[in-house]
């Protein structure tokens, strides 16, 4: 520790805090310029200039330690002078155009002018002006070079947290400017957080220009309902209108940063094509209808079918809240009494129950920076760069202070391998055997101290060649990622929702973590999800076999798979969707229409008519994020509110309060008033809720406690076989489709954004750089991918990466349904690739 | 494209730096005997040989006065214009060129045969004024001294 005195203030602090730091906590401010907090340190402005007594010379406040007995001016006449001076350089090449930048009123220079700085200048000589008019530099980015300061925060977030490196400092001294190569259209991430840091209007985001003063905005600071990261941002309103989100630095565990969907994703909410009135089927057409109305015919099809004794399921987005979550399951198995419902309609019914045990989430939550504080971090079963990019940049900018060794084990390459110290290429869905081979080595290298480990028998019957020739993994790159976790005191395994996509030998990862902790390693398990209220759906119970909180139910119920299959023999008799495309997410979107068309009495909630909606007898208008209070659990186990601050559009309704009015349709004692109220109850029902305080929930929520130390074993865990593909590969068709979430767009609802579609509005299919060489194409051919059931004219994007002979698609777009490829059953399809003569053309890439 | 040469040339300097980013300085010379000056098409194809992304070649390309973001003459003189130089009459060399030459700084003439530039401190100070022109110095200048250079170059 170390007691230094600032401006006459005595204060200890650790060693090495930086003064400006201490200040700071001192209760002093001291003004910055080019320091970011969580960007390498610079010190570039000398904005933050101090006097420490007894040096001759002025000290940046941003990289100095302080040091015991040190004493600190920072509002010396010395001090002052020489900031003011500082702030006049900074002006003397800037054009001061506030009347018309965008910045003006959150501008930093404007706001540290006003406070510290000169009231004159001595420089009359002509600014330095790169151009006239501004320049567009991406779909998102218009840039002012003129207005550049030079601190390079947006170079610097550009490499050391997005990772994208296409921002650059170009040219010298005072003609320095920030741009990217020879100013052409920037091909990154569009995420955006290069206009966020920016302290100035050099950066700045098309979409907002010119719109509004910041001062005449209308916001809330709520949560991101697009992956299960959990950003805080804060919507931002003028009349109604959402105009831009914003992220801030004291706010969430993503602080300043957001993806482009979190930024740039929100104009659904003011979509014309919003549903804003119930409808119901007349004569084969969907009307518009009064609440009364559909509530009535609500009423009349779900009592006619208890009466009758009939099958009743519901499917429930894991985009809903907590609160409409555990009300859905409610009304389910209290009022309609019934097990047969799920969120989602992609993942496997008992993979999910597997995963939640071996995941051990029942334990309570893990903060990411406790996660991240490791020394090997293994990330499988997850394209976690692009589908849940702040995560990518949390790994990448904490990985850069620390010595962590990272280990992506995916199918697909992604941005964050760079950062890998090494990477396990292998066969779609083989998660569970590249962890059985981890498992396997540690075993062999340790059996002395691993005689207690359950499930070693099944791991003495791996072998090696198997494991290679079912993961098509080089069996040395096992081995090193085994070494790296036994050469490490902590371990933190990341697991994705990919595993969640067909049954996969999961259980091993049980046997892997046993064999780490009784070798005396630290262990955090760590779940990727891309969507944001995954963790809340099972944790308020819906799902066929857990209830509220992880226990179990009694009675089978249906998973979605199981509810279809049941639909398709026409024996189910009223289905509730919320939120949920199935005709489009389902695995099998062929199955999927036929079976709902079987379905007696289908109610279909949603914001958008959905392909699922469309096929309803009931329609009811559920309301967008900022239109309603709640809840959601992220991928840690972070519990965050939302906040309601716009009233939803024409007739829509907050999903709970028409989950309530639904429920008391049917029973009137199902009677609930508030989305608190609610959360109220879900403290009794899931105990691991019940120190968290609904109404003093901030940006940083609070995480949810562990309530059952028992662990679980291998023996509860149910072992499942693989849905892996034959390993020798069908010569007709050579390529394994894979599926999942495009870097621009989550699920169908961000193509409902007008800027992310200006990203990327079309399909595109991506493949390995071997496998482009051998087709003969490059980006932006055109091919034609064709499995035995559907086909598709793709664009095609090269992954340098990715492992030969896997094709994927993305599931967001609707110009091509990627589930059409999949037959029920059959696990990941096989497909060729066609490239088509006539090269070269437009594409959906703008 | 960079001849096959120089990109071997260019992947054989990765050998002798820890980090293949090192190795932009010397890549960037190689594409500037190449094409004569720093093309865009060659800072791209260094960023491939080396792994980076073009905007890291092209900060480096841009703060450095050696390299040639134009099309130079087949003689590129640049001036020493930093205080040793200047104090021995710097200007009045760069005068006489340029009256010489019949162009400005910065310029070339029309049958590209010559670049006028001024650079600073080429560390040849004990021999003020002086000048490079492509990878030679010529130093102690005087205007007789220029006039016969000139002679030499054809």
């Amino acid at each position: 520790m170390a007691t230094v005195k600032i401006n006459g203030k005595e204060i200890t602090v650790e060693d090495g805090t930086l003064i400006l730091d201490a200040a700071t906590s001192a209760g002093f401010e001291i003004p910055t310029m080019c320091f970011h907090a969580r960007l390498s340190k610079l010190a570039s402005c000398r904005v933050c200039l101090v006097e420490i007594v007894g040096q001759k010379k002025l000290q940046p406040s941003c990289v100095t330690p302080v040091m015991h007995g040190m004493e600190v001016l920072t509002e010396s006449p010395v001090v002052k002078s020489a900031r003011s001076a500082m702030i006049d350089l900074l002006l003397a090449n800037h054009p001061l155009d506030c009347p018309v930048c965008d910045k003006g009123g959150e501008c930093e220079l404007q706001d540290i002018t006003f406070k510290f700085g000169p009231r004159k200048s001595p420089f009359g000589e002509e600014k330095r002006r790169f151009h006239e008019e501004d320049y567009i530099l991406s779909p998102v980015i218009i840039q002012n070079a003129n207005r550049c300061i030079q601190c390079k925060r947006c170079v610097r977030i550009c490499a050391e947290t997005v990772g994208a490196e296409v921002l650059g400092s170009i040219d010298r001294g005072a003609g320095t400017g920030e741009t990217s190569f020879v100013k052409e259209y920037l091909d990154c991430d569009h995420c955006g957080n290069c206009i966020e840091v920016c302290p100035v209007g050099s950066l700045m985001s098309r979409s907002f220009r010119y719109k509004s003063r910041p001062w005449d905005l209308k916001g809330v600071d709520t949560v991101c309902t697009y992956c299960g990261t959990g950003c805080q941002l804060t919507v931002q309103a003028r009349n109604g209108e959402v105009l831009r989100v914003i992220s801030k630095p004291d706010k969430g565990i993503n602080h300043e940063t957001l993806c482009a969907r979190g930024r740039y994703g929100y104009s659904f909410i003011n979509s014309h094509e919003r549903l804003v009135t119930p409808m119901i089927r007349k004569g084969g057409t969907l009307e518009p209808a009064t609440w009364d109305e559909a509530l009535k015919a609500i009423k009349e099809g779900i009592t006619g079918a208890i009466r009758n004794g009939g099958k009743i399921g519901g499917i429930a987005s894991s985009r809903l809240s907590n609160e409409e979550l555990y009300l859905f399951q409610r009304l389910m198995r209290v009022v309609l009494k019934t097990n047969h419902i799920d969120s989602g309609s992609r993942w496997n019914t008992g993979a999910v129950k597997t995963f939640t045990e071996v995941m051990e989430l029942s334990r309570g939550g893990v903060s990411i920076y406790d996660a991240l504080n490791t020394d090997t971090l293994l990330v499988i079963g997850s394209s976690i760069s692009d589908e849940n990019p702040v995560t990518d940049y949390m790994i990448r900018r904490l990985s850069q202070n620390k010595k962590m060794n990272i280990i992506i084990a995916s199918p697909r390459g992604m941005k964050l391998d760079s950062s890998a110290a090494l990477t396990l290429r292998h066969r779609p869905a083989a998660e569970g055997e590249i962890i059985s081979g981890i498992s396997r080595v540690l075993y062999d290298k340790n059996a002395d101290k691993l005689n207690d480990l359950s499930g070693k028998e099944p791991l003495k019957s791996i072998s090696k060649e198997n494991i290679s020739s079912l993961t098509g993994t080089d069996w040395g790159r096992i081995e090193s990622a085994a070494n790296f976790m036994s050469s490490s005191n902590s371990v933190t395994i990341a697991v994705g929702n990919d595993v969640l996509r067909g049954p996969s030998r999961l259980e091993f990862l049980n046997v892997l973590v046993g064999a780490l902790r009784l070798l005396g390693k630290e262990v955090k398990l760590f779940p990727v999800f891309d969507r944001a209220n995954q963790r809340g759906a099972w944790e308020m119970g819906v799902h066929p076999a857990m209830m509220p909180g992880y226990s179990a139910t009694a009675g089978n119920g249906l998973g979605c798979e199981g509810i279809l299959e049941a639909s398709s023999r026409g024996e189910m008799d009223v289905l509730y969707v919320i939120g949920e495309d199935i005709v489009s997410d389902f695995p099998d979107g062929r199955f999927a229409e036929e079976a709902l068309h079987r379905v007696k009495f289908l109610i279909v909630q949603d914001m958008f008519l959905t392909e699922t909606a469309k096929m309803a007898g009931v329609v009811l208008p559920g309301a967008s994020f900022v239109e309603k209070d709640g809840t959601f659990t992220n991928q840690e186990g972070r519990v965050q509110r939302l906040r309601r601050f716009l009233p939803p559009q024409g007739d829509a309704k907050a999903d709970w309060e028409i989950i309530a009015a639904v429920g008391a349709a049917v029973d009137p004692s199902f009677n609930y008033g508030s989305a608190a109220g609610i959360f109220g109850e879900i403290k009794e029902a899931a105990p691991m809720y019940r120190e968290i305080a609904f109404e003093s929930l901030d940006g940083s929520g609070a995480l949810i406690k562990e309530t059952n130390r028992k662990g679980t074993d291998l023996k509860s865990v149910p072992s499942v076989a693989s849905q892996m593909p034959a390993a020798s590969p069908d010569p007709d068709y050579p390529f394994v489709l894979i599926t999942g979430n495009h870097l621009y767009h989550s699920g169908r609802l961000s193509l409902r954004t007008d800027i992310l579609r200006d990203i990327l509005s079309e399909a595109i299919v991506e493949i390995s750089e071997e496998d482009a060489k051998d087709l003969k194409v490059g980006k932006g051919d055109k091919v034609v991918v064709k499995g035995e059931r559907y086909e598709a004219t793709l664009t095609v994007h090269v992954n340098k990466r990715s492992a030969k002979g896997v094709v994927f698609i993305p599931e967001n777009f609707t110009d091509v349904r990627v589930n059409m490829f999949f037959t029920k059953g059959e696990g990941l399809p096989r497909v060729r690739v066609l490239p088509l003569t006539g090269k070269s053309h437009g594409g959906g890439i703008k | 494209m960079l001849s096959e040469g120089a990109v071997k040339e260019i992947n054989d300097l990765t050998g002798k730096y820890a980090n293949k980013r090192s190795a932009v300085m010397p890549a960037l010379f190689v594409v500037q005997r190449e094409y004569g000056y720093v093309t865009e098409e060659g800072m791209r194809e260094v960023a491939n040989i080396l792994g980076l992304r073009p905007v890291q070649i092209f900060e480096v390309a841009t703060f450095y006065t050696m390299y040639n973001k134009k099309p130079v003459g087949k003689y590129h003189i640049q001036v020493c214009t930093n205080i040793s130089c200047s104090l021995l009459g710097a200007n009045h060399i760069v005068d006489f060129l340029s009256m010489r030459l019949g162009v400005k700084v910065k310029e070339t003439t029309p049958d590209k045969m010559f670049t006028l530039s001024t650079v600073e401190c080429l560390g040849s100070c004990g021999t003020a004024p002086m000048m490079q022109i492509n990878d030679r110095y010529y130093e102690d200048l005087t205007k007789e001294k220029i006039e016969e250079i000139l002679k030499g170059l054809k």
